[in-house]
């Protein structure tokens, strides 16, 4: 399942996906409760290959909670998750990114201690295969590290990061931080990304460059996205398809215009202070 | 400030030069040194040992364990035993030894995968408590001769190593468990240093770090902490096998055998620097040093020091060291090594060589 590609000249991809009818995605009647609080109540939707995903919803939706089911942190009460036809129910949460999928995370989950290059290389795990044996008896542990080294470097270098490579990645800022987020799920070679919040803190500015990064990056790696974001306007602008959610229920779905107008979504934002 | 670059004729001229003064250290030791201080020398290497492999478990990837005393009881029994009942040559053991602890060390890894912190440390501390009593235990006398301990389990005649000479007596003897030492302290250093520079090394600091953020960067938790427990055990026991050898006896009551070996682990590997290849080794030395200038103190009951610690009846060193300890986790969180590192950044900066295949613009 481990993918031991030789470097490779730029950051590009290799196209895996097969049978095209079926969705990348299919999240059917899925339901988690912590306790007495239904995080997510019955939803379904799914997501096609290729395509951008934007997932939105007011506070306490419910949507970090998606992500954490499909990244198997947390086990649903019941429901399906299905990826390219396999039950990823089945799988552990150390198995998808061996699967080809990848996250950030919302409130930031960087090993603060590790420089930034550091943290892509993590992110490069199961782009490798040295394991407690051949690193004790040095067995391609050097060759492995400088192909996973210069892997995250070109990665950092493609997010603007470069200069920062050897900088320990607690303390810098908030916004740079988000950036390594991506690095980081990038250097696992995903076919299937899922972003928490990445313009979180960003200006104004910024955030319309995060949203031409998305797409660029979409292209470059041929990606298929889920994208959660609080700004609209980024989200409507990228999207394929928008999913909106409140108490955990799908509220509606359709494309950005569509989801836009739906009254119930509007509501649902009146009502919430976005 | 100096800035030289990583891999660069300057870096290695400069790490040449620390591995040859290091080398004239250890071989000027043995040959200038009388032969107890030889032996303590040879003390501060089983420390090191110990403490180095307790940095993979802790420093390197956030497991608190309290019973590395037990690994290196296991290694030193395993040892004895071998030696005593079944006529093995003392060489050997350390191999078996390795491989028992490393089994052992894979189960008391078990709790890891569920609990942390504090009830990790409750639990390790349970087996350190339970280690002795075990070996005490009635029904297992046939093996591990309770209380009593085992003894004499030294090497009837040192090897002969061409390199060596000639070693004859107690003098001889003590230069060559100061080889034998090195050679494992340098083998546990390679194992750990080949560890931390490696993938399986960088999931054991992502471990640390954020457990979840690991797991989803596609590490395996369960494998990943059974596995660096069990390396962790054997490397310990390597350094149980050396005090036994080196003594010539092991029983409950044995120096680091107990609890109290735990607590030193910890506190050596903690000045001397957590989470750095470097730091266990410093710890070691700078434990021993403090261990034999204070030692007297107790008896003498003379001067500041006296004063201050002539009522502790054993050596006062581990109460120093843990005075020590208080204030390095305020001045020097990475212990001695990460302020020398700091330190010397002041003077000497490596630049690292470039990452990626694009040219540096
Ligand atoms: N581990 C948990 N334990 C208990 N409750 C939780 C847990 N995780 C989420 N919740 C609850 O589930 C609900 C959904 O939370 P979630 O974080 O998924 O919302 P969200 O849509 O991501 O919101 P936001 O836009 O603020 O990020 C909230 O009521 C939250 O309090
Ligand atoms: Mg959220």
């Amino acid at each position: 399942m481990a993918n031991p590609r030789g470097a490779t000249g730029t950051v590009e991809f290799v196209n895996t996906t097969d049978s095209a009818n079926v969705p990348l995605l299919d999240v059917s009647d899925v339901t988690v409760k912590f306790g007495g609080i239904v995080a997510l109540d019955g939803l379904s939707f799914s997501i096609d290959r290729g395509t951008i995903c934007g997932l939105i919803g007011p506070n306490g939706a419910g949507k970090t909670t998606m992500f954490n089911v499909v990244s198997r942190i947390y086990e649903p009460t019941s429901g399906t998750v299905k990826y390219e036809g396999r039950d990823l129910l089945a799988v552990p949460a150390h198995g998808i990114a061996h699967l080809g999928i990848a996250r950030t995370f919302q409130n930031l989950a960087l090993f603060p201690t590790m420089t930034l290059l550091e943290n892509v290389m993590v992110g490069a795990h199961s782009q490798g295969s040295v394991g407690v044996w051949r690193a004790i008896a040095r067995i391609g542990a050097a060759r492995e590290n400088r192909r996973i080294r210069d892997w995250s470097g070109d990665l950092l270098a493609q997010l603007g990061l470069a200069r920062f490579a050897h900088v320990p990645a607690a303390g810098l800022p908030f916004g740079t931080l988000k950036r390594l987020e991506i690095a980081r799920a990038l250097a696992a070679r995903p076919r299937f990304l899922l972003m928490d919040e990445p313009a979180a803190g960003l200006t104004h500015s910024e955030v319309d460059e995060l949203g031409d990064t998305v797409l660029q990056i979409r292209r470059d790696f041929d990606l298929t996205v889920l994208l959660v974001e609080h700004h609209m306007s980024m989200v409507m602008r990228i999207s394929d398809k928008v999913v909106a959610m409140e108490f955990g229920r799908k509220i509606s779905e359709g494309t950005p215009d569509q989801v836009r107008n739906d009254p119930k979504v509007v509501a649902a934002y009146l009502g919430a202070d976005a | 400030m100096w800035k030289i670059h990583e891999g660069s004729a300057r870096h290695w001229m400069i790490r040449l030069l620390g591995v040859a003064v290091l080398a004239f250290v250890v071989v000027w030791i043995p040959t200038q040194m009388s032969s107890s201080r030889i032996g303590q020398v040879t003390d501060a290497f089983i420390l090191m040992i110990a403490a180095m492999s307790l940095n993979l478990v802790l420093g390197f990837t956030g497991q608190i364990s309290i019973g590395h005393s037990a690994f290196f009881g296991v290694g030193g029994y395993t040892a004895a035993i071998l030696i005593k009942d079944h006529g093995w040559s003392p060489g050997y053991t350390f191999y078996v030894a390795a491989v028992v602890a490393f089994v052992v060390g894979c189960v008391v890894a078990l709790p890891a995968l569920r609990i942390r912190g504090i009830y990790l440390a409750l639990v390790t501390l349970a087996v350190a408590v339970l280690f002795p009593t075990l070996v005490r235990w009635k029904k297992l006398a046939w093996l591990t001769e309770g209380s009593m301990g085992i003894d004499s389990v030294r090497y009837e005649d040192v090897p002969v190593w061409p390199i060596l000479g000639e070693l004859k007596g107690r003098e001889g003897r003590a230069v060559f468990m100061f080889w034998l030492g090195l050679i494992i302290v340098i083998v546990t250093y390679l194992v750990c240093r080949g560890i931390v520079k490696s993938r399986f090394g960088r999931a054991l600091v992502a471990i640390r770090d954020n457990e979840t953020a690991a797991a989803v960067m596609g590490v395996n938790l369960t494998t990943t902490k059974v596995l660096v427990f069990g390396v962790s055990a054997a490397l310990c026991a390597l350094a149980g096998v050396l005090s036994t050898l080196k003594s010539g006896v092991i029983t409950p009551d044995g120096q680091y055998v107990t609890l109290l070996g735990s607590i030193v682990f910890l506190l050596v590997m903690i000045v001397g620097g957590a989470g750095t290849l470097w730091g266990p080794i410093v710890g070691g030395l700078v434990y021993v040093l403090l261990d034999n200038t204070t030692r007297d103190i107790g008896t003498n009951d003379s001067g500041i020091l006296g004063t201050l610690f002539g009522w502790a009846d054993q050596s006062p060193a581990t109460l120093i060291l843990g005075l020590v300890l208080v204030i390095i986790m305020f001045a020097a969180p990475y212990g001695l090594v990460g302020l020398a590192k700091r330190l010397s950044r002041k003077v000497v900066v490596v630049i690292p060589r470039p990452a990626g295949t694009a040219k540096p613009s």
